[in-house]
């Protein structure tokens, strides 16, 4: 089951792992761009009782755009000055959604419930819900047509070159400027397809951010930069040991064991299994 | 020459006299609000540059202040629920935190940049985790929280308090200008343009990472904890909380990260309108976080940074239109 | 005001941020010359291609290029103006294959529709580049290397082709191939503007040459010239 919530995990961590590979900016907002993403669907559910995964018509161009905005106006100065004007820059978007997310919809928890989100399946001795097996299901396919994008169209092309190699990329005549702004658009669209999953599956709060950020950040360390196979390993790693640790020590503390692992991975492995 | 030394004793003893009547305002009748902010005013400046120390001279962007802080505000509280004075409460709460920071300081510190970042971010997450399972001292706390009012404060004054952080606040901004002119500060700056070319210039990385980590927490505890003694309570979502990294990061970033007089204009600027702020309190965060995107799109290197960065492209512009008459009457208008 | 001056470089200033590394250089390239400029180490040579490529822009002073101002057009508008540079130390996309490596260099618009024409092209110039198009550009040797980079360069379908330090960490015989390869692009129609630290081998092949010393133009002329020019004997031949 660990193993199924794993592809959840992959699919969030994926889009930190598309920006930091590529435009090498750490987005810490990116765990509350996922939350943005649970919390359009939810509107979409609860105004217009549109179900959550077809709202992602509307949850993925909108992040798209949003996304690509964020990149162009805001990150693409501070990426130029410094990795650490980077990183002030993206904490603060963090506050700014964190905050806005708790007067829009309030501070108390919430999360996707549909018909299907309560029905669980029965295989031998134990009960899967059903939207783990979606999760994966969901991973699976994104991960496969990020990578065919990623290496068949000109624009993944670019994108591929922009991270090899930002100076003989410009030289190519690849607008670099623009191409962030496509990667990061690329990213925020994953992160509605993961926000609207992660919806389901979990309840979620205007804070819930930081804590799939650090989730993130694990797999994306434990996977290695650069390496979508490796992401998704990574994310079933974490989703396995994660559930282990929540069989052992209660539920309470399952946050608290993937925390101390992100941590256990920063300090034995700086740069990632698969990670160049 | 003697010019130069006049100079330099006028403005000796102007900063003296400005602490003189600093220290003498809770006696000389200056209005509570004033006293208020001036504390909260020092509590912060020590906390923003210890935090400047870090991340503008040694380039290390440190995000668990909180953890320090909390730290702190908790072995006050555990030692004044033991019996002891509040100030040993202080001291003691530097301390701790500072043998924290030294604790997680060489797992931490194998890692660079932005994986220091992250790793510095969970660190107040667990804590605040741990604080909110584990109850020091006391009996058991019914419903959800582990808060703790603090003993023994009764009897403090504001005054006493206010001194406290007069001489906190100064001493940072003293501790910070004697670090920059010592081999420490000259072996953080070069640490901080590239570690690995000072680590074969003989500098030993580690051990000044240490250092500077484990005094920014010193000073960063004290500061916490004393701000806990004004506040009476303590729990682990005040303690360990995000807003006080936001807090420093604002107070450091606005007025200029990197310089010795950014934090003091920033933190100026920030004690202010956190006053002005209180009346939003739904929104305070969201304005700040605002505030912060605004800071980093347009200057970046804060009020200071702009300053100085305006001054050497007006000079430059002059190098170049020395021959150029028409030029020359353009930059005068403008400057 | 010759009508085939393809670029011309104006009294440019240029800065790394507060240290100044060219000063009032001017030059000139014509359609169909090859050009070197020449001098030793740290003299400038990168920044001056940088700039006239937009990686760097002039504090003052300007950068034509056939008829218009491009000092501070972004690179990748200046490839789409027909001018490609092979960086110093190649710089290949190194987890790209050499075929991905030399498609993306046909990135802009103008230069997809000849894609096909132009790859033909690069593998009768490099038979060997050809030979190894699935082969990761990280595995090549040195001077494959530089072939991929040269390559890739023309991909763009450039007028004018910058190449930086060529010759840097190669065998003589390798050296000797890839300058046989510039005078067949020249006689493509490709006119060449080269950079290179060792001047006997710039003033064999180039038709002008400028010398350069810490940041500004010594001297300048016709390559035949230079090579009997004293100071030029004296400084760099040592007679």
């Amino acid at each position: 089951m660990g193993i199924l919530l794993g592809g959840l995990y992959a699919v969030i961590a994926l889009g930190l792992s598309l920006v930091f590979g590529v435009v090498k900016e750490m987005n810490i907002a990116h765990g509350d761009f996922v939350i943005l993403g649970s919390y359009i669907a939810y509107s979409a559910l609860t105004s217009f009782g549109i179900d959550p995964i077809i709202s992602l018509v509307i949850g993925v161009p909108l992040l798209f755009v949003i996304g690509f905005a964020v990149q162009k106006y805001l990150l693409n100065r501070t990426y130029r000055v410094s990795a650490d004007a980077t990183l002030i820059m993206t904490f603060g978007i963090s506050i700014i959604l964190q905050n806005t997310f708790q007067l829009i919809w309030s501070p108390m928890s919430m999360g996707l419930s549909t018909p299907y989100s309560m029905e669980s399946l029965i295989i031998g001795p134990i009960r899967v819900p059903l939207v783990y097996f979606l999760n994966f299901l969901v991973a699976v396919i994104v991960m496969v047509v990020i990578s065919e994008f990623l290496k068949r169209s000109y624009l993944g092309c670019a994108i591929r070159a922009a991270a090899q190699n930002r100076k003989a990329a410009n030289l190519m005549g690849i607008n670099t400027y623009r191409i962030y702004a496509f990667t990061f658009a690329i990213a925020m669209a994953l992160a509605a397809i993961a926000g609207v999953f992660l919806g389901l599956t979990f309840p979620f709060t205007p804070v819930s951010g930081t804590s799939f950020l650090i989730i993130a950040f694990g797999v994306v360390v434990l996977g290695g930069l650069g390496s979508i196979i490796g992401t998704f390993i990574g994310g079933i790693f974490f989703g396995l040991a994660q559930t282990l640790g929540g069989y052992f020590f209660g539920i309470t503390a399952q946050m608290l064991v993937a925390y101390v692992m992100v941590l256990l991975a920063l300090v034995v492995i700086p740069r990632g299994i698969f990670g160049r | 020459m003697k010019l130069a030394v006049r100079r330099l004793r006028l403005s000796f003893i102007s900063v003296i006299i400005l602490i003189a009547i600093l220290a003498l305002s809770p006696i000389i009748n200056v209005p509570k609000y004033l006293i208020l902010y001036l504390f909260l005013f020092f509590i912060y400046l020590s906390m923003a540059n210890m935090w400047n120390l870090l991340a503008g001279y040694s380039g290390l962007i440190s995000l668990c202040p909180a953890a320090f802080i909390g730290l702190a505000g908790y072995t006050l509280t555990i030692a004044t629920w033991l019996g002891y004075a509040w100030y040993w409460g202080i001291l003691l709460g530097g301390i701790v935190a500072a043998l924290f920071a030294i604790l997680i300081s060489y797992p931490v510190f194998r890692m660079k940049g932005i994986y220091f970042a992250i790793a510095t971010l969970i660190v107040p997450q667990i804590l605040r985790f741990i604080f909110s399972l584990w109850k020091p001292v006391g009996e058991k706390v019914y419903g959800g929280g582990a808060g703790y009012i603090i003993k023994g404060i009764a009897d403090v004054s504001q005054s006493q308090l206010y001194w406290i952080s007069l001489v906190i606040g100064v001493g940072s901004i003293l501790l910070v200008r004697y670090i920059l002119r010592s081999k420490l500060g000259l072996g953080l700056a070069a640490i901080r343009d590239n570690d690995a070319s000072a680590a074969s210039s003989g500098v030993d990385v580690l051990k000044l990472k240490v250092s500077s980590f484990a005094i920014s927490a010193f000073l960063t505890g004290i500061a916490g904890a004393t701000y806990y003694v004004y506040s009476g309570y303590i729990e682990p979502v005040s303690g360990f909380g995000i807003q006080w990294l936001i807090a420093i990061m604002l107070a450091t970033v606005i007025g200029g990260i990197g310089t010795e007089a950014g934090p003091i204009i920033g933190t100026i600027i920030y004690v202010f309108l956190s006053f002005l702020l209180t009346r939003y309190s739904n929104i305070s965060l969201l304005i700040q976080g605002v505030i912060l995107v605004v800071i980093m799109s347009l200057a970046p290197k804060g009020i200071i940074g702009f300053i100085h960065d305006t001054r050497t492209y007006l000079s430059l512009l002059q190098f170049f239109t020395k021959r150029c008459e028409w030029c020359r009457a353009k930059i005068h208008k403008v400057s | 005001m010759s009508e085939d001056i393809l670029l011309s470089v104006n009294h440019i200033n240029v800065f790394h941020g507060s240290f100044q590394a060219l000063w009032d250089i001017s030059l000139a390239v014509k359609t169909g010359e090859i050009v070197a400029i020449i001098g030793a180490n740290r003299a400038g040579k990168s920044t001056l291609l940088d700039t006239i490529s937009g990686l760097a822009h002039p504090a003052s002073g300007s950068v034509e290029f056939d008829g218009k101002d491009i000092s501070s057009t972004e690179p990748f508008d200046i490839v789409d103006l027909g001018i490609s540079q092979v960086p110093e130390g190649r710089e290949i996309f190194p987890d790209m294959t050499v075929f991905e490596n030399l498609k993306i260099g046909s990135y802009n618009h103008k230069a997809r529709t000849k894609r096909a024409q132009n790859l033909q092209l690069v593998y009768q110039l490099f038979p060997t580049l050809e030979e190894r198009k699935s082969q990761l550009a990280k595995t090549l040797s040195g001077g494959e290397q530089q072939m991929l980079a040269i390559g890739r360069g023309l991909m763009s379908d450039p007028k004018l082709l910058l190449l930086d330090e060529m010759s840097l960490g190669l065998a003589p015989i390798i050296i000797n191939e890839l300058y046989k390869v510039l005078r067949k692009i020249r006689e493509m129609g490709i006119t060449i503007l080269f950079v290179e630290q060792n001047v006997r081998l710039s003033l064999k092949q180039a038709d002008r040459a400028y010398v350069i010393e810490t940041g500004r133009v010594v001297l300048s002329g016709k390559a035949s010239e230079l090579r009997e020019e004293e100071k030029v004997k004296k400084a760099y031949f040592g007679t």
